[in-house]
């Protein structure tokens, strides 16, 4: 279904849950994996998953379509996963680095990199990028995701974001090429 | 020596991670629909039903349940006009007949043929039970009386 027609449907109430259980399952795993490579762990993406798509419930009467439904979920979603890391560290007062190390913890007890050592070394570096830079890098690399659709995701131009993946690329390709 | 890592010479692993459960895609759907029903069913179950109706139907909807509190206030808050001769029947039954006369005796209250010629028309139970004269005797004892007394 496309997008419009799922926004057709939502406005119309007798359509309004069949309209929103198709968005959820035509977006559900972009959101979760989005969100999952944030947090690493699956709980933590599976709550946020679902906050995500309940803001949308909420929220998606007043959505004006001068973006698409596509980058608008994906913003409640960034937004859901920043404020989740910065209150994780203002509630356990933990540095940026502490976090970083934790959720690299994480990556290293899963399963799918054991064995993989140059794998689970990149994953550990871009854990070690701020939150911010972290976030662009992966709608870019992984997502491949347009820089025009990102500066909507993200409220950032497309200039600065296109900067800033260029150093993140950076910064991984030093921190893996570093001597152990 | 070892070649420098170069990211694009990556190969690039879409999920790293490992995948979620098995079917967690297939449940995710109803545990969102969940979250998000019960506030839809209580709106639909509350209000939904005003929704249907016009404005002019609504405003008149809410005229008559304003009116009607009104009423049901009035109605509930007048005294129950059975209830009292009753209650004060049953009040006096329960004070014993020796403690009633001296009490008569010893204040300065004495019962008028007034009181008398009021009692039949207030209680027929309290005449049958403390006077225990029909009303012809009662009627009688009246007309004997001089009328000055009757109307003071």
């Amino acid at each position: 279904m496309e997008d419009q027609d799922i926004l057709a449907k939502f406005a119309d109430p007798a359509s309004r849950n069949l309209a929103f259980n198709q968005l959820v399952r035509k977006y559900q795993q972009k959101v979760y994996w989005h969100v999952r490579k944030m947090v690493v762990d699956h709980d933590d993406a599976d709550d946020l998953t679902q906050d995500t798509f309940v803001k949308v419930w909420n929220h998606l009467g007043n959505f004006r379509q001068d973006a698409s439904l596509y980058t608008w979920i994906y913003r409640i979603a960034t937004n859901e996963c920043l404020n989740f890391l910065s209150s994780k560290r203002r509630k356990f007062l933990l540095p940026l680095n502490d976090v970083s190390e934790e959720l690299a913890a994480k990556m290293e007890a899963d399963p799918s990199l054991a064995g993989d050592e140059v794998e689970l070394k990149l994953q550990k570096a871009i854990l070690r990028l701020p939150d911010k830079q972290r976030l662009v890098f992966n709608l870019k690399y992984y997502e491949d995701m347009k820089y025009e659709d990102m500066a909507e995701v993200t409220g950032t131009s497309v200039g600065a974001l296109k900067a800033s993946y260029h150093h993140a690329v950076k910064k991984i390709e030093q921190y893996i090429n570093e001597p152990s | 020596m070892n070649t420098p890592f170069r990211l694009d010479d990556h190969p690039r692993r879409p999920q790293p991670l490992t995948p979620p459960p098995d079917g967690y895609f297939d449940r995710l759907p109803t545990q969102i629909m969940a979250r998000v029903q019960p506030e839809a069913r209580q709106e639909s179950a509350a209000f939904g039903w005003l929704r249907v109706l016009s404005m002019p139907l609504r405003t008149a909807l809410a005229s008559v349940v304003v009116l009607g509190g009104f009423t049901a206030t009035f109605l509930l808050s007048q005294p129950d006009a059975a209830t009292t001769p009753r209650l004060a029947h049953a009040n006096l039954a329960a004070v014993p007949r020796t403690e009633m006369v001296q009490y008569l005796l010893a204040s300065d209250e004495r019962l008028s043929t007034s009181d008398l010629s009021e009692l039949p028309v207030a209680d027929q139970d309290l005449v049958h039970d403390y006077l225990q004269a029909s009303p012809a005797e009662v009627q009688a004892a009246l007309d004997e009386q001089p009328s000055e007394l009757n109307y003071l």
